[in-house]
């Protein structure tokens, strides 16, 4: 439409670049502050323009830590956190296929049941359930293993719903010619569905790669030997350290580093990431 | 090459009869057309015979085998689909060969049908394209490439024309006329096009309500309508179906003799003339309501002054005539087609398919 | 239940399919779920060697601890502030970014990224911002005469824990506004603008009714993330202090089982939770099931 007011747009802009200084800003606070050496917090307000010691700071807190804070380096942390983040978006991605497959394309007698069965596990957040679940985990011996960290968070009704919808989309007739050309289920699964899923895989995987990153209670309870700390949880130890005030430019260093993955994949997946995260809440 | 056999056919769902008990043979190298109004049963009857929809009773042979219990793939048949559902992943190549491959068939063979298949139907140079970037005509040469290179016993066809413009559908039309005629394989046609159908079939299949109203050749059909329900299906413009009442005052009304339990005639809209021939006929006055000139002829809309039924006259050239006009109707008592309301049949003489 | 028009006849196959999900379902969600529901009707002796059935014991000291009514309340305040204060700033956003053409990419770039920071790095950054000794808030407040410090003042401390939970929802929210405006018709807002509306009013009379399913979608999002994704936030820059102050539902159930070892209670406050989630699920369901007939 065209429309000609110079102050609407101008108020619209103000009102853009307000929004992304307000968003931009506690980051770009951290991110000054771990580029300062240990002193310059002393002057009773925090510095406003980066320091001359970022890559001091960052490489002491990547290869060595703060062992009094009983953080390991942060490289392993960051490796762990990955590892976790993949293996639960891939885990979750995989399972929800499968399922979703089974209801959309088979008649069979608990279909509807199995259907409930998933569908509850969106009303028991592991907020609510964290003692039992973890006395469970506890129990099967899980603590402190990537199995434990991941496995309990890897059902998923989001993604099973999600690729239900998009199975639903997908014209009968497809799947008809397959079966014509010879197609058993496994086959058409593989060569026809799974080709076809590609986008929503990929926006899924940026959806779910950050929800695993991001996980803080559960690995905080699953995990007691350092060799098994994501970064978001070993942040908060650093963070913690009782009673003298924060080292704040490391814990400022390792704040940045553990933001870093999610937001660049957000950043450079942008439609994939907005796609996701519009479809799986429909 | 084979012959196609269905025996009492019928599928409900729940407790919904669909198809209500079918008989059919398919020739070898004939070319069946199943038409009739959406609803009628006739997708689901070929869907039966694809193997994708399960039977309640009855059997179907191909090529003298029993395939009630077979998959679809086992049955020897191809199909070609309405929205042809091509592969969208996969070039057009890997669409013809998905089939072949899946079946084990060696490379030089695949690749020898393909080629052929390509050949005949002038898709050579899109065989490394996707779909999406084919025309809807090009992606429908495709689906039949589809069908063509697993040379099978039968091809069947679910309105595989009703998703291109019109002026293409001619086109496609004459043009799978001609495959099915070079390839002689046995087909299944299912249209809701009436056109489509007589100008394709060697006999046609006229279904309403999950049961066979007509089968014959096309002017069988048209010549001879069965039931009401074909009468008004087959043609266009439809037939008229006037009650008898509506020739009552005509004049010449007393030599037609029409057969007993007559209540409804039928008349064609270009049996029904303006100008009084030499041959005795009726007449009936009517007044017009409104001419449409379609080109090399005229239909005619106008209403009989004795009842007020509707009709169409399909009248050649584009007569000088004022909406509003009173004209006179003629028809020869020979063009009239004698049905009974209640049981819907004819009334002269016994019919092709009870 | 909706499925394909054909379905594969296998008859074994679709259980094999499903076994991984429903096998973590079971173990991990369900079966835990229902011992919650199990202890929360016991008592565990302090040694864990014996427990008694004590039907609603648990539920009724819990309703009728302060403790409980005082979270239940910051819980209350805490979503209700954090869902308004979040959707009104995105949604202005997102009006603003639907109005630009150019640069709207760039802009959304810039204001969706802090879905990807989890919550406790949330906490921690404005825990930064507000530390009373070094934190740049601070300073500025006491430019105005107010003095800050979250450690003490309870008020103080809500605001903080709200401000920062509703900073990291904003990108959910505005991405859902932005979703919901390009889906508005433009031809409407043409014929509000034929008939002589002006900006402000075309929005109110015209997009704003037709965003109310966004609106409501969000409303249910919203409370349930200030309910039960904000743990991260809490814990890192209050722990629920001070004196209890910022302590929400979630956050007591972690805090009573864990550190408090108090099982039984523990349990008892899950089951509300669950109980709550429930509900709300319900209501999100219910309303999408009228948005499909649209």
């Amino acid at each position: 439409m065209v429309e000609n007011r110079p102050f609407l747009s101008f108020l619209t802009h103000l009102v853009l670049i307000i929004g992304v200084v307000l968003v931009a800003f506690p980051v770009y606070l951290a991110f000054v502050a771990s580029t300062h050496g240990e002193g310059d917090f002393l002057s009773g307000l925090v510095p406003l323009w980066p320091g001359p010691h970022l890559i001091e700071n960052y490489r002491l807190m990547l290869t060595e830590g703060i062992s009094t804070a009983g953080a390991p380096p942060l490289w392993i942390m960051l490796s762990n956190s990955l590892i976790i983040a993949i293996i639960i978006a891939v885990g979750k991605i995989a399972i929800s296929l499968l399922s979703a497959y089974a209801i959309v394309f088979f008649k069979f007698r608990f279909r509807l049941i199995a259907f409930w069965i998933i569908f509850i596990t969106l009303m028991l957040p592991v907020e609510v359930r964290i003692i039992p679940t973890f006395k469970v985990v506890a129990d099967l011996g899980l603590l402190n293993s990537y199995v434990g960290l991941t496995l309990p968070l890897i059902a998923s009704a989001t993604a099973t719903f999600l690729f239900r919808q998009f199975f639903l989309t997908i014209p009968d007739e497809l799947m008809e010619a397959a079966r014509v050309d010879g197609a058993g289920p496994m086959k058409f699964f593989r060569d026809i569905l799974l080709p076809l899923s590609r986008t929503n895989i990929a926006a899924l995987f940026v959806i779910l790669f950050i929800y695993g990153w991001v996980q803080y209670l559960w690995p905080m309870l699953v995990t007691t030997d350092s060799r098994y700390y994501t970064v978001v949880m070993g942040i908060k130890r650093l963070a913690a350290t009782a009673d003298a005030e924060p080292r704040w430019h490391l814990v400022m260093a390792a704040v940045t580093l553990a933001m870093l993955p999610p937001v660049l994949v957000v950043i450079f997946m942008q439609r994939l990431f907005i796609k996701g995260l519009v479809e799986t809440e429909k | 090459m084979a012959t196609i056999n269905l025996v009492d056919l019928k599928k409900n769902y729940g407790s919904v009869p669909a198809v209500k008990g079918i008989n059919l043979s398919v020739k070898d190298g004939e070319l069946i057309v199943l038409v009739g109004p959406s609803g009628c049963g006739k997708s689901t009857l070929l869907r039966m015979v694809a193997g994708l929809e399960s039977v309640t009773s009855g059997r179907i042979e191909i090529a003298g085998r029993d395939v009630v219990k077979a998959e679809p793939a086992e049955r020897d048949i191809a199909m070609v689909f309405q929205n042809y559902a091509l592969y969208p992943h996969m070039t057009v190549r890997g669409n013809l060969e998905y089939g072949l491959k899946n079946r084990g068939t060696p490379r030089e063979e695949i690749d020898r049908r393909v080629k052929e298949a390509a050949d005949i139907l002038e898709i050579g140079p899109m065989l490394d394209r996707k779909p999406r970037q084919l025309s809807g005509g090009q992606r429908q040469r495709v689906a039949m490439g589809r069908a063509i290179v697993r040379e099978p016993a039968a091809f069947l066809f679910d309105e595989p024309l009703s998703n291109l413009d019109a002026k293409l559908r001619v086109q496609m039309r004459v043009e799978i006329r001609k495959l099915q005629r070079r390839l002689k394989t046995t087909s299944l046609y299912v249209t809701h096009d009436q056109l489509e159908a007589m100008t394709l079939a060697d006999r046609l299949v006229v279904m309403n309500n999950g049961l066979v109203e007509q089968l014959g050749t096309p002017t069988e059909v048209y010549d001879r309508p069965a039931t009401l329900f074909v009468a008004g299906f087959i043609g266009s413009p439809p037939m008229n179906l006037l009650p008898v009442s509506a020739l009552d005052a005509a004049s010449g009304f007393d030599i037609l003799g029409l057969p007993p339990g007559t209540d409804v005639v039928g008349i064609r809209p270009d049996h029904l003339t303006l100008e009084s021939s030499d041959e005795p006929s009726l007449a009936l006055p009517a007044t017009v309501e409104l001419l449409e000139p379609i080109g090399g002829e005229s239909h005619l809309h106008a209403r009989l002054k004795n009842g007020d039924h509707a009709v169409i006259l399909s009248v050649p050239g584009r007569p000088e005539i004022e909406e509003g006009a009173t004209i006179t109707i003629h028809v020869k008592p020979a063009d009239l087609h004698p049905f009974n309301r209640e049981s819907g049949r004819r009334t002269d003489t016994a019919v092709a398919n009870p | 239940m909706q499925t394909k028009r054909t379905i594969f006849p296998n008859k074994l196959l679709p259980y094999i399919l499903l076994a991984p999900q429903l096998a973590v379902t079971l173990i991990f969600f369900i079966w835990p779920a229902m011992q919650a529901v199990k202890s929360s009707f016991e008592r565990e002796d302090p040694f864990g060697f014996k427990t008694t059935f004590i039907w609603f014991d648990n539920y009724k000291r819990l309703f009728a601890d302060p403790s409980y009514i005082n979270a239940a309340g910051n819980t209350f305040v805490f979503a209700i502030s954090v869902t308004v204060f979040s959707m009104s700033l995105s949604l202005l956003l997102a009006v603003a970014v639907n109005r630009v053409l150019r640069t709207n990419r760039l802009y959304t770039t810039l204001l969706v990224w802090p879905y990807a920071v989890a919550p406790v790095v949330v906490g921690i950054l404005w825990w930064f911002m507000f530390n009373p000794s070094i934190g740049i808030a601070p300073y500025l407040l006491r430019g105005l005469g107010v003095s800050w410090n979250h450690r003490i003042d309870g008020s103080q401390a809500m605001l903080l824990v709200i401000i920062a939970a509703s900073w990291k929802q904003i990108s959910y929210n505005f991405l859902f506004f932005v979703a919901g405006l390009q889906s508005v018709p433009q031809s409407l807002t043409e014929a509000a603008a034929i008939d002589g509306a002006g900006p402000f009013k075309r929005f109110w009379t015209i997009v704003f009714p037709l965003l109310s399913p966004t609106t409501f979608f969000l409303l249910i999002v919203n409370i349930n993330y200030a309910m039960f994704d904000t743990f991260g936030i809490i814990d890192a820059t209050t722990a629920g202090g001070p004196a209890q102050a910022t302590n929400i539902l979630v956050y007591k159930v972690y805090a009573d089982g864990f550190l408090g070892l108090n099982i039984g209670s523990s349990a008892a406050q899950s089951v509300v939770l669950m109980l709550i989630v429930i509900v709300l699920t319900a209501i999100q369901f219910r309303y999408v099931e009228r948005r499909v007939q649209y």
